[in-house]
This record gives C-alpha cells, sequence and structure tokens, in this order.
C-alpha cells in the first residue's frame, strides 16, 4: 500500500531535481539533515557543509543539523506523517540511517534512473571487467 | 562574496530551530555555518553547489575536447563531479546530455567516448560500494611495492597537510584542495603517488585528508582510487616522473619551484622504480603481462619490456 501522508528524506546522494522521491510525492514536506556525527568525525571542512547547504537551498527542504534518524523521525512526527520516503542509498552510512528510520516508520526507498540497466550484476574487481559488459548497453541508448 | 540564489519556497511552516533558507549572501552562509559547524575548518569554496550552477557547468561540457584534452591541468574537463557525487546531476542526466550534444553537432560515439567512459568509472565505483559497503575501508589486495602495509606510516606529514614541502607542484595543489575542495584528476594521482610512493605514507592517511576536503569527496572512488595508486587495488603500483609532470601541467610548476635543481621526481621511471621500490622481479614481470591484456590502464602494447614502465602515458584511472 502507498503512503498515503508520507515525509521526504533527501540525504546527500540525491540533492537533485532528478531526486525520484521528489518527483513522486512533489507535495509531501522534505528534510535535509546536516549530518553532525559524520561532520565531527570525518572532520568536514566548511566548504563541503556549505555546497551541500547550497545544493539543499534549490530544493523544497527543511534544513535541520543532528542525528539524522531522530531529526526525520522528528520532521514525521511534526506532520503526522505515516511514512518517509526517500531515494536509493549507497553509503552504508546512510543505510544505517535508514535502517534506523525504518524501525519506528515505514521507509519507502525508490531508485533513480539508472547510467546503465544491465541483464545480470556485472562482474566488478577491476573496471575492465564491468564496462566490458556495460558499455555497449550504454551506447545502446545512443 | 556573491549572492545566493533564491531558495526554493516551502508549502508548509518553518520552525524557528530549523536552518534559515532566508540567506541572500554566501558570506552570510559562510558565517552562519562558522557559527553552527565551528570545527569545520576553512571557507566556503568559489564552486558553488545547487542546480543553477550545475546546470551552467553542464552547459559548458565539451564531450569531444575533454577526449582529447582531459589529461592536461588546462584541458577541457567537466568539473561535473561535485555535482554528480551529491546527485544534483545524475548519471543517467549527464549520460543524456552528451548523447544530445554529439547529436546536434553531428558527432559520433569516437568523439563522445572518453567523456562516456569516465561516467562508466563513477557508476562501478559506486557499484563496487554497494558489493564491498565498509571493507572500502581495508586495503583490497597487498602492495606490489615490496613493503607490508605496516612499514607506511600511519598519519599525514604536518609539512604536506600545511602545503609546506618545498615542491612547488604538491604544495600548489594541497592549496587548490584546500581552497577550492576540487583538484583535476592527475594532480590526484601525482599527489597521492607523492605521499604513499616518495613519502611511504599509508593511502589512508591521504584518502582521510581529501575526504575532509573534495566537494565531490566520495568513499568509493577516493579509497579506490587511492588504492589503485598504492597497488592494493591495480597490479602494480602507479608513480611518475617530472617529464610528465611537467608535460601535462604546462611547467606551470617547475619553473619558479624552490626545489628546482633537486626535485625528487627527477629521473627516468626505471631509476624511479629502483629507488621507490624494493626490487620483485616475478610480480613486475607477472604484472606486465596482466598489464598487456588491459587496456583501461594505460594503452602499453603488448611487446612492451617488463621493465618499462607504462606510466608515461597518462592513466585512465579515475578518482
Amino acid at each position: 500500500m502507498d503512503p498515503r501522508k508520507p515525509i521526504l528524506w533527501v540525504h546527500e546522494e540525491a540533492l537533485g531535481p532528478a531526486n525520484p522521491a521528489l518527483q513522486d510525492y512533489p507535495d509531501a514536506p522534505g528534510l535535509f539533515v546536516f549530518d553532525d556525527a559524520w561532520i565531527q568525525e570525518q572532520a568536514i571542512s566548511r566548504k563541503r557543509i556549505g555546497f551541500l547547504y547550497e545544493s539543499a537551498l534549490s530544493l523544497p527542504l527543511t534544513l535541520r543539523r543532528g542525528d539524522v534518524a531522530s531529526e526525520v523521525l522528528r520532521f514525521a512526527e511534526r506532520h503526522g506523517a505515516d511514512a518517509v520516503v526517500t531515494s536509493a542509498v549507497v553509503d552504508p552510512r546512510l543505510q544505517r540511517i535508514a535502517a534506523a528510520i525504518d524501525r519506528e516508520l515505514p521507509l519507502w526507498m525508490l531508485d533513480p534512473d539508472p547510467f546503465v540497466s544491465l541483464a545480470k550484476p556485472p562482474r566488478l574487481g577491476r573496471f575492465s571487467r564491468y564496462w566490458r559488459e556495460a558499455e555497449a548497453v550504454v551506447w545502446g541508448g545512443f | 562574496m556573491s549572492r545566493l540564489p533564491h531558495a526554493a519556497p516551502l508549502s508548509w511552516p518553518s520552525e524557528s530551530t530549523d536552518l534559515p533558507r532566508d540567506l541572500n549572501e554566501r558570506s552570510a552562509l559562510n558565517s552562519l555555518l562558522s557559527q553552527e559547524f565551528p570545527n569545520a575548518s576553512g571557507e566556503l569554496s568559489p564552486i558553488e553547489g545547487g542546480r543553477a550552477a550545475a546546470n551552467r557547468q553542464l552547459a559548458a561540457v565539451d564531450a569531444k575536447r575533454y577526449g582529447r584534452s582531459r589529461n592536461h591541468l588546462n584541458g577541457a574537463v567537466t568539473r561535473l563531479s561535485p555535482y554528480i557525487r551529491h546527485g544534483i546531476l545524475t548519471l543517467a542526466e549527464v549520460r543524456d546530455a552528451v548523447f544530445s550534444q554529439l547529436k546536434q553537432n553531428n558527432q559520433g560515439r569516437d568523439d563522445g567516448g572518453k567523456m562516456i567512459n569516465e561516467l562508466g568509472w563513477r557508476d562501478f565505483w559506486q557499484r563496487m560500494w554497494l558489493d564491498l559497503g565498509d571493507r572500502i575501508h581495508d586495503d583490497q589486495e597487498e602492495h606490489k611495492t615490496g613493503f607490508a602495509a605496516a612499514e607506511y606510516q600511519q598519519a599525514l606529514p604536518d609539512d604536506v597537510r600545511e602545503g609546506r614541502t618545498q615542491l612547488a607542484c604538491i604544495d600548489g595543489f594541497r592549496n587548490e584542495l584546500v581552497s577550492h575542495g576540487w583538484l583535476h584528476n592527475h594532480a590526484r594521482m601525482w599527489m597521492a603517488a607523492y605521499l604513499v610512493h616518495w613519502r611511504r605514507v599509508h593511502w589512508r592517511a591521504g584518502a582521510d585528508w581529501f575526504l575532509e576536503h573534495l566537494l565531490d569527496g566520495d568513499p568509493a572512488s577516493n579509497h579506490l582510487s587511492w588504492q589503485w595508486v598504492a597497488s592494493c587495488f591495480s597490479h602494480k603500483p602507479y608513480f611518475f616522473n617530472r617529464q610528465n609532470l611537467a608535460r601535462y601541467s604546462n611547467g606551470r610548476y617547475c619553473q619558479d619551484c624552490p626545489s628546482h635543481d633537486s626535485c625528487p621526481f627527477d629521473g627516468s621511471y626505471e631509476q624511479l622504480e629502483k629507488q621507490l621500490f624494493k626490487v620483485q622481479p616475478a610480480i613486475r614481470e607477472g604484472s606486465a603481462r596482466r598489464s598487456s591484456r588491459s587496456s583501461s590502464r594505460s594503452g602499453q602494447k603488448s611487446n612492451q619490456k617488463p621493465s618499462q614502465r607504462p606510466n608515461s602515458r597518462p592513466s585512465t584511472q579515475r578518482f
């Protein structure tokens, strides 16, 4: 069943209008949270935070800082939401945050348009192996 | 400082503890961040975030010129990486923009091949990250330098962090890294090779330092590329010499370098290899055979002798 009253969690891998959560739920309140623990532990410089801030400003998002999962759940409560919608994550840190949110409230994770769709997972390990399988498929769209 | 683009309007009320969206000037954002994140070092980058800035950068892409000149510091590189890393532009959007440009200019696959290939690198790194998860932080393989991981220094040397190596190139790259949060790919490779091979610093120290500063900082592409340079994600270490750096930087650093007459990068690849690595003939010969089948590394010819380094040519390796 689709969420009826979701909020959107926009994270740092999808700060653009192609974010499938923003595209599918344009009227839902959206949130971006600056991850205090990550900024502190990785000694993230002001440049990087500023770049994320400017990018988040170009989207309709409430901006907060702190513990990401807690802030997302608080934002959901503030809006009486029954679910959180976001886009697929790659970073294990974001995966852990997603799991923490999902323990409290249903989390819907939407896939963005892929760069290349392969029938089966490619062989990784070295770029050349992956590219032998992917290159022709990418250029198939040309 | 310049003005910030207008923030997208919100259709729901804000709370007083939300971070402000009504900032007009970049200087106001700079002040806000200094208060909110007092431990975050430095100032804003001159490189702007947001979709409008990303679109300007995308409109300036010339895929054909990129393919011809990308290994030169003043080449037609796209500078899209910060926007792609944070999904401000997706790989699919950039791919479609390149295809449109090629069609519009009556150009073909040969003209856009290198550019599409680089987008493939980004996709590859992300797939590797999904596959490896937190293991991205570990050595993927043993070093092929003759040195064990424990023989590499764990901390970043202060003179490198502070730009006091007296090497005009390395200090110049450091300054650009710290002030702009962006470096040309070749500069990243040179800097990584300098730290890992000349200073024998473990790749992780350099990789973490890069992530503090790079606007496109991505543990997958960054860490695995450092490991590629170090040789724990490749068959052999990457290194370079003065001639290579001077050629692709148009000699801009060497001219006034305080170490002009004592350049540690001066020498042939054979000389530098002997100086930097413990000799391991079995691995070298084996790696040369493997490389001869690989087109991704350096375009090395199959009849090349094992003792000849392929590094005299720019690699296609991407950070």
